[in-house]
């Protein structure tokens, strides 16, 4: 499936999906060295999102999450690439200074056609995301 | 967005690697928020110390400064980790002392204003109502809104300094006038204003703050003799539960002389939020969170003291010693520490025991090391200082009045009484 989203940066990245219905903010809520979500409660708490397209509502949180979301992408611990409902400063600033593939607003909703382990490319340069679904065995 | 000729040409990397940088994150972040334009700045403030740079920050920070590159607006800078006048004495650890020269190197060479402080506005850094600026963390921000009338969103660390690079910042949220009318009324009437010090006014803006979220609260029935300490206390700690960027207080707040005025219009016909002081009273408990009576620390200073709190403190220890197992820390900017040591402070504080410590808040930096040390469990007058040092440093915390941080200090057990 292919669908339109705006792009917040440039670049294309493709890997497996890891998919948030909540926001998430990186000060506190990520560990920098392993990219694991370690807000209490998250739906993603205890998982990993580095090497991966993740998908989520929006940030939320600290303006110093910038900082941190650098540290990860440094230490190969950040996501590959960001699709967001919404964007908002803290996880665009992050996607620029990291040059991450990032896109928001993508004219169907992303949770439904979206799964974990999709393979998901984002093309931040056209404003594509595509999305292949996983094997069900 | 448009971008004017010189704009475009920072865009296209003809100014610079670090201009180009700069831009690219303006332009990512201002499309974001849909912002037609960039609009001159006259003032921005930079947050971010070791402990969330963390050591890729530096080395962020080292490569825009690489290329000759410069703020073009003044710029200054929140605390960082020690009292570089005092490495020795404090005993930190080398990789500290090596992490803050590093980054004060890197602020020097982009010609940031070296002040290590959150009272930036008390040490230079004043713009005027209406100004337009980038500050970067969100106690400081709420202030210039609320209390001087300048207007600055809730920009990060990487915003605020190409902002300063660059002298320009997106057009959006609370630069623009339409967006800066008050949005929810609470009435703080029925609380006893007139006996509440600076630690009750923490108290009631943690409890609110969660009531209030992102919205922008209108104040009313505030004492028209409310004290500025007062005034920071509500404020900086609104930020900290909640994410409002200005707060009118009416009869404090430039914009916000009545009611009306607040909320550029007819005001709601009756509050959302009525204070009540049970409510106030839940949220000390909440603000502490320690059970162990015996503290390691009493530390002031978030936001960093004032000349005047000094005094204050020093007042309350006239004549006494600290517990032999308890410091007592008073945290603050290098021009205050400079105004103590000239009125004679220092050497009084000293006999008492206390320590007059600059460059650092009570929140953060020093707590990396201080853990080490062996301090586990702290005192503060700061509900925000309490928040950070507990979730960022997992330090115990105590949260009381400044009278009853320094009657800890003298007996070395909590003596809060709520």
């Amino acid at each position: 499936m292919k669908i339109k989203a705006k792009p917040v940066t440039t670049g294309v990245a493709e890997g497996q999906a890891i998919v948030s219905r909540m926001p998430i903010f990186f000060t506190g809520g990520m560990d920098p060295s392993a990219g694991i979500i370690r807000e209490p409660g998250h739906d993603l708490e205890g998982q990993s999102v580095a090497g991966r397209i993740l998908v989520f509502p929006s940030g939320k949180g600290s303006t110093t999450g910038s900082w941190q979301f650098y540290a990860a992408y440094k230490r190969g611990s950040a996501p590959k690439g960001i699709i967001n409902v919404k964007a908002e400063g803290v996880v665009a600033v992050s996607a620029i200074i990291t040059g991450t593939p990032m896109v928001q607003e993508p004219e169907k909703d992303p949770f439904e056609f979206i799964e974990n382990g999709d393979l998901v490319r984002i093309d931040a340069n056209e404003g594509i995301v595509e999305v292949e679904k996983k094997q069900r065995k | 967005m448009e971008l004017n000729k010189t704009q475009k040409e920072m865009l296209d990397g003809k100014k610079g690697s670090g201009a180009r940088k700069a831009m690219e994150i303006l332009v990512a972040y201002g499309e974001c928020y849909n912002a037609e334009r960039l609009i001159p700045i006259t003032s921005v403030h930079m947050a971010g110390n070791f402990p969330v740079l963390l050591d890729e920050g530096i080395e962020w920070l080292e490569d825009l400064a690489q290329d000759g590159t410069k703020v073009s607006v003044y710029t200054t800078k929140n605390p960082e980790m020690f009292d570089f006048e005092e490495a020795e004495e404090l005993r930190i650890p080398k990789i500290y002392q090596v992490r803050q020269k590093k980054i004060d190197t890197a602020l020097r060479s982009l010609g940031v204003t070296l002040t290590y402080s959150c009272h930036h506005y008390l040490v230079g850094n004043v713009p005027r109502f209406g100004d337009h600026i980038a500050w970067a963390s969100s106690g400081s921000q709420v202030f210039a809104n609320s209390v001087i009338g300048a207007r600055s969103n809730r920009d990060g660390d990487h915003v605020a300094l190409a902002a300063a690079i660059t002298g320009a910042i997106p057009e959006w949220g609370l630069h623009l006038v339409e967006n800066r009318k008050g949005e929810m009324l609470i009435d703080v009437g029925p609380l006893n204003l007139d006996e509440y010090d600076p630690a009750d006014y923490k108290a009631l803006g943690w409890y609110l703050g969660k009531m209030v979220g992102m919205k922008i609260p209108v104040f009313v029935n505030l004492p028209p003799d409310m004290q500025i300490e007062e005034v920071k206390g509500l404020l900086y700690t609104l930020t900290v539960t909640g994410a409002t960027g200005l707060v009118h207080l009416v009869g404090v707040t430039p914009e916000a002389p009545t009611l009306e005025a607040a909320f550029g219009g007819a005001p709601p016909s009756s509050p959302e939020i009525i204070a009540s002081q049970d409510k106030v009273d839940k949220a000390y408990i909440e603000i502490s969170s320690s059970s162990d009576e015996n503290v390691d620390l009493v530390i002031f200073g978030c936001p960093q003291c004032s000349i005047q709190e000094v005094q204050e403190i020093s007042n309350m220890l006239e004549g006494k010693k600290l517990h032999p197992e308890t410091q007592l820390w008073i945290c603050t900017s290098a021009w205050v520490k400079t105004l103590c040591k000239r009125m004679g402070l220092l050497d009084k504080l000293g006999s008492s025991g206390a320590r007059v410590v600059a460059d650092v808040g009570a929140a953060d930096g020093p707590h990396l090391y201080l853990r080490e040390q062996g301090i586990r469990v702290i005192a503060m007058n700061s509900a925000r200082g309490s928040y950070y040092a507990h979730n960022l440093f997992g330090m115990d915390t105590w949260f009381g009045s400044t009278r009853e941080c320094v009657q800890t200090a003298i007996s070395g057990k909590w003596k809060g009484t709520r």
